[in-house]
């Protein structure tokens, strides 16, 4: 056939392994990707049967008619380096478009004399073979999403590489934004976070689309590793275009001691997938685990977490808040998991969902493993519609309905909200979810 | 005429059970009228039915602020134009700060679009809460969330103040206040009094009025009013008690 | 002190009753299946009870479903691929035709009853009893009063033969054969347990209650309940259940379905106390209409492993349901039991309630369904589930999925994992009581404003069972 290469797909054999060889990478790299091209050949698609798919629209699952785009025009890059500029002073700045690295960070002198590396997926696989070997895509898939993961693992490129050496602290955040600009394109961003020993940082990971309604699809990875005591905290902001669907396998390891809070922010995209897993591997680790998100007419966002306690003393607690507008549905499926020799260990879940419209559906699957007797755990789950008492008192201050009721909304949010710790951080993501609300 | 909140003829439910019987009261501005009564007469419910709450039922009757019909209008409508209740029981709005919420209030009264003057906002918001004796740190905590009973009063009395309303129905204001809570808000309340402001002070104790003195006192008794005098009449009714209405009631 | 003095009580009491449902008596059937499950044993079935036409083509239809049926493993445990259905006996009689009165039962079964004290109960306060001795009730015997104002109190056989006119109408509405694998087996080869119709208006005061014997090795119970409460009436039913400890795994499979029409109330009462070996695999549902009321009060304590979700089908306006669960998993045992709640119209309520306890590395799972669609309104749910570890391996497991859409519909579910504190242990040892006599104390403690919920008879039963099971977890 003689049409040009960029119409082939990712689901396409030869573009996988033309891609693979463009990005002259190591061997074992190659070797990677391959692996997970064949894994991804013989997995099937998953379907609303499996229990990990329970309430899911798998109907509407398709990978068909994506492929990886082009490089982006300068004038492009310029237009899109201008909009990620959302934080003054971070620590580096990457920028992506359509998976491609437009801007690598530059370290200050001094954190890079730390032996701080923050830097491209494809730069890091040259400098760091041995970290990136030990680390790449090595947590088992716990949560359903094997497929998608795996194909994330064939077209592996983008992404950055985060390194925080032991005792390091870093003040100020490391952020990544992460477009997609060309029609249909296939992103798969990675991202690698190692905080070793006593290391402290944070990290913000931006997801957007260029346009509010771009078509995509985006298959993210996040793995995140921390050593003993080391203190973390991530931000991920998914905001692709309103017509994308979206994979997020996020894995957490909590080293002894460690504290470790994520949050993520989902506002993008017509489906929206997110997978987390959390492993509690070292004693007296300490994990806080956030979500947020505002749904509305035609998305469906799924969430899927698992905390899993794999040692004593540890603690975990999750809160995700939804709130439905329009024709949207949420889904969270969550699960506490305590190994039999984690004893002592607290374990909190709470989902609580907020129902704006008469169409929305929320679906809630708290769940909880124990097979320890000395530990603290519990989860709840709510969903309801604002308050009546809540709605009448604004009113009565003559703030009019629907004003009330966004009010309300809000500080239904801020609760997670507040778990921001990086007040720009927090204020962008404040603005972002009130210009949804307005949209809608 | 002196303008004036003029309920008439209101009779009203809640579910299948009757609760305001032909009530009738007038409360023109510059005013302040005490409405006594004890537990389960209506009081409270008359306030809510006043600030539109949707569990009500009206039968018939009308209610004219300054003129203007007001029953059956949405709860904000009525606020905006000119009726504050001071809700015996606050809600608590998780999130939401004070400082937002009476933002949100002062919004909402300005014509659509226009500026927002915030320095001007928080001046006036800061001068009221020292009047109160309120922590400046209270504009950041969200809405009668954690609040004592003091507190939650204080707060009432601070939008209250913010708001200006041209008639205010203070419910209850005075359940769950010590003493010195019971004077702040009461010297706040006093504050305000003047020609242009009614109030209707619903109260179950002779106490709140030593401190609010009423132009007026009403007597309430299942669904309407039964007496009414000048400010003695409250005395009177601390000496005899409400059997004595009761007795009253009986005799006529 | 009142508590030393009532503890010492209770362990008198146990003393008596350590081996309550342990024992057997010698197999002397009239009426054999033979072993495994075939067409042929669905047509030996029908044929000894006579059975219609149409009866035994909804068996065979049932057969079919179940062979077609996956195990459910891909989300229950794989214990399940223990059970070999072709080593189980399905039929197994003594006679036909439940006798009127004691005098008239076989001895053997007679003495087995005796020792389980159900005479002596139907004396006190039940208002009928019925006892099935493995496939067909041995007694049967309702109240006069009651049969002179309407009250059917039956098997399924008579309840199809003479009251079709009641009764078909139901039978395999509210659980279709096909509803799950365990309830298409029943469907395929039930025999015995209650059918019963309440009269509009008629409140039936005492309790009717079945009790439910496993004798014979290798057997296979699966006795099929319908209870239909007409308009405005109301009733209370009770089964109770044991069986010796075998060698061999027994399989228990019932189907319970609940019919309350327009303003009736059902409560449905269950003490399982099946012996270890025992797997318990069964299906219960009411449907709620019209400001009608269905409440489930379960409680587990043997088997091997339970499967058990009572569900409320809340299909009128202003229906209410409510299941009360207690569940205690010992060493080899899995309580995997929950409940559901389908909201089918407006203003409907629902509650679940559900404590387990594990003891040793005994397992007890809760799984719920919640459904709320999006044309109903002002419906609510609230859930809560605790759950108490007692040893180091016990262990708990919550899963329960909830989908509510609409306006005005709320839900809440809550659920907590703890042990019993050592500073409470420690306080009571100081009173003189001993860890494990504090142990069962603490754990009564737990689930007793569940307890208090049974009628009073059976509330003392179930803290001696619990008593009986806790002993030996510490230490």
């Amino acid at each position: 056939m003689n049409t040009p290469t960029t119409t082939l797909g990712i689901l396409d054999a030869p573009a996988q392994t033309r891609e693979t060889q463009l990005f002259h990478s190591a061997d074992w790299f190659a070797h990677l990707r391959q692996q997970g091209w064949q894994r991804f050949q013989t997995l099937p698609m998953p379907t609303r049967e499996q229990e990990k798919w329970r309430f899911s629209d798998t109907r509407t699952l398709s990978l068909e008619g994506y492929a990886p785009a082009p490089a982006p025009s300068e004038a492009d890059v310029a237009k899109l380096l201008q909009r990620s500029q959302l934080i003054s002073h971070p620590a580096g700045l990457m920028v992506h478009i359509d998976g491609h690295c437009v801007l690598e960070p530059q370290l200050s002198p001094e954190l890079a004399k730390q032996g701080v590396i923050f830097e491209s997926l494809e730069k890091a696989v040259k400098h760091h073979p041995a970290l990136l070997k030990q680390h790449l895509l090595q947590h088992p898939v716990n949560l359903g999403g094997d497929k998608f993961q795996a194909l994330h693992q064939a077209w592996l490129r983008s992404g950055y590489f985060l390194y925080i050496p032991t005792g390091v602290h870093v003040a100020q955040p490391f952020v990544s934004v992460q477009w997609t600009l060309a029609e249909n394109s296939a992103v798969f961003p990675h991202a690698l976070v190692i905080a070793d020993d006593r290391a402290q940082g944070q990290v913000l990971d931006f997801h957007f689309g260029a346009q509010l309604d771009s078509r995509a699809l985006a298959i993210s990875c996040c793995d995140v590793h921390t050593g003993q005591e080391a203190k973390l905290e991530r931000l991920s902001v998914q905001g692709w275009g309103q017509q994308t669907q979206s994979f997020q396998v996020d894995n957490t390891c909590g080293g002894r001691g460690a504290k470790i809070v994520a949050i993520n922010a989902a506002l993008g995209a017509r489906r929206a997938r997110l997978e987390n897993t959390v492993r509690l591997e070292g004693p007296e680790a300490n994990v806080n685990l956030y979500g947020i998100t505002v749904a509305t007419d035609g998305q469906e966002y799924d969430q899927r977490t698992l905390q899993i306690h794999a040692a004593p003393h540890t603690k975990s607690d999750l809160l995700f808040k939804n709130a439905l507008l329009g024709k949207s549905r949420t889904i969270f499926s969550g699960l506490i998991k305590v190994e039999p020799d984690a004893q002592r260990t607290d374990a909190y879940q709470t989902n609580r969902n907020l129902i704006l419209s008469p169409e929305a559906e929320a679906d809630s699957l708290p769940g909880l493993e124990i097979e320890a007797n000395d530990v603290k755990c519990s989860h709840g789950a709510t969903t309801g519609q604002v308050s009546p008492e809540e709605l009448f008192y604004l009113q009565a201050r003559g703030i009019p309905l629907k004003v009330a009721q966004e009010l309300l909304t809000q500080g239904f949010l801020e609760e997670v909200l507040s778990k921001v710790s990086h007040p720009e951080a927090c204020d962008l993501l404040r603005t972002l979810m009130q210009e949804k609300f307005h949209r809608s | 005429m002196t303008p004036s909140l003029e309920i008439k003829n209101l009779n009203a439910s809640i579910g299948e059970r009757a609760i305001l019987k032909n009530f009738s009261l007038t409360i023109p501005r510059g005013e302040v009228h005490a409405i006594m009564g004890p537990n389960g007469t209506g009081k409270s419910t008359l306030a809510k039915i006043l600030a539109g709450h949707p569990d009500y039922t009206v039968q018939s009757g009308e209610v004219f602020l300054d003129g203007e019909q007001i029953l059956g209008l949405e709860p904000d409508v009525i606020a905006r134009q000119g009726l504050f209740l001071a809700f015996q029981y606050p809600s608590e709005i998780p999130g939401v700060t004070i400082a937002n919420f009476i933002r949100a209030a002062l919004v909402a009264r300005q014509a659509k679009g226009a500026p927002f003057d915030a320095k001007a906002y928080y001046a006036q918001l800061y001068a009221k809460m020292d009047e109160l004796k309120m922590d400046r740190k209270f504009t950041s905590r969200f809405v009668n969330e954690g609040f004592s009973g003091g507190e939650k009063k204080r707060c009432e009395i601070l939008q209250l103040a913010m708001l200006k309303p041209k008639y205010a129905v203070l419910d209850e204001t005075d359940s769950g206040l010590d003493i010195d809570a019971l004077r702040i808000v009461s010297e706040g309340v006093n504050r305000l009094r003047g020609p242009d402001t009614g109030f209707g002070v619903i109260t179950h104790y002779q106490r709140l009025l030593e401190y609010i003195v009423p132009d007026r006192v009403h007597i309430m008794w299942d669904g309407r009013i039964v007496h009414s005098g000048g400010k003695e009449l409250a005395l009177e009714l601390e000496a005899k008690g409400y059997d004595w209405v009761k007795q009253e009631l009986a005799t006529h | 002190m009142a508590e030393i003095d009532e503890a010492q009580a209770q362990r008198d009491a146990l003393a008596i009753d350590r081996s309550k449902g342990d024992f057997k008596y010698k197999e002397d059937y009239a009426f054999d299946a033979g072993i495994g499950l075939s067409p042929t044993v669905i047509d030996y079935i029908a044929k000894v009870k006579g059975e219609d036409e149409w009866i035994r083509e909804f068996r065979h239809k049932a057969l079919k479903i179940f062979e077609s049926l996956p195990m459910p493993t891909h989300w229950a445990t794989s214990d399940l691929n223990n059970i070999n259905f072709q080593e189980i006996r399905y039929y197994l009689a003594k006679s036909q035709k439940p006798s009127r009165t004691w005098e008239e039962v076989p001895d053997d079964v007679k003495q087995t009853f005796e020792r389980l004290g159900i005479p002596e109960a139907e004396r006190k306060f039940l208002a009928g009893v019925e006892a099935q001795f493995d496939s067909e009730a041995s007694y049967s015997r309702m109240k006069e009063e009651l049969e002179k104002l309407g009250v059917i109190f039956c098997g399924p056989n008579e309840g199809l033969s003479q009251h079709p006119e009641i009764f078909r109408k139901w039978f395999g509405k509210v659980i279709p054969a096909g509803d799950n694998k365990f309830a298409a087996l029943n469907s395929a080869v039930f025999s015995g347990g209650s059918f019963i119709y309440i009269p509009k208006g008629v409140k039936v005061a005492q309790p009717l209650q079945a009790y439910f014997r496993i004798n014979a090795e290798n057997f296979g119970q699966f006795e099929r309940t319908l209870i239909i409460a007409d308009e405005g009436s109301e009733v209370t039913y009770m089964e109770g259940c044991t069986a010796p400890k075998f060698e061999t795994a027994t399989l228990h499979s019932a189907v319970v379905e609940l019919v309350a029409l327009k303003g009736a109330k059902i409560q449905y009462i269950t003490v399982q106390n099946w012996s270890a070996n025992v797997f318990n695999l069964v299906t219960k549902r009411g449907i709620a209409e019209e400001n009608a009321e269905v409440r489930w009060i379960d409680c587990n304590i043997g088997s091997r492993l339970t499967m058990k979700y009572p569900g409320v089908v809340l299909r009128g306006a202003g229906a209410r349901g409510e299941v009360l669960s207690i569940a205690l998993a010992n060493d080899g045992q899995h309580q995997d039991t929950g409940a559901k709640m389908i909201h089918a119209a407006h203003n409907t309520t629902s509650n679940i309630i559900a404590k387990s306890i594990s003891v040793g590395n005994g397992r007890s799972t809760y799984r719920g369904l919640v459904q709320i669609p999006k044309v109903f309104q002002n419906c609510r749910n609230n859930t809560e589930c605790d759950a108490l570890l007692i040893n180091e391996h016990s262990r708990t497991d919550t899963y329960p999925a909830i989908s509510v859409r609409g306006q005005k519909n709320s839900v809440q579910h809550e659920a907590s994992v703890s042990k019993v504190s050592a500073e409470q242990i420690f306080y009571m040892m100081q009173r003189g009581l001993s860890e494990g006599e504090a142990m069962s104390l603490a754990v009564n403690g737990f689930v007793n404003d569940l307890v208090k919920e049974f009628p009073m008879e059976y509330s003392v039963e179930l803290k001696r069972l619990i008593e009986l099971q806790m002993e030996g977890s510490v230490g």
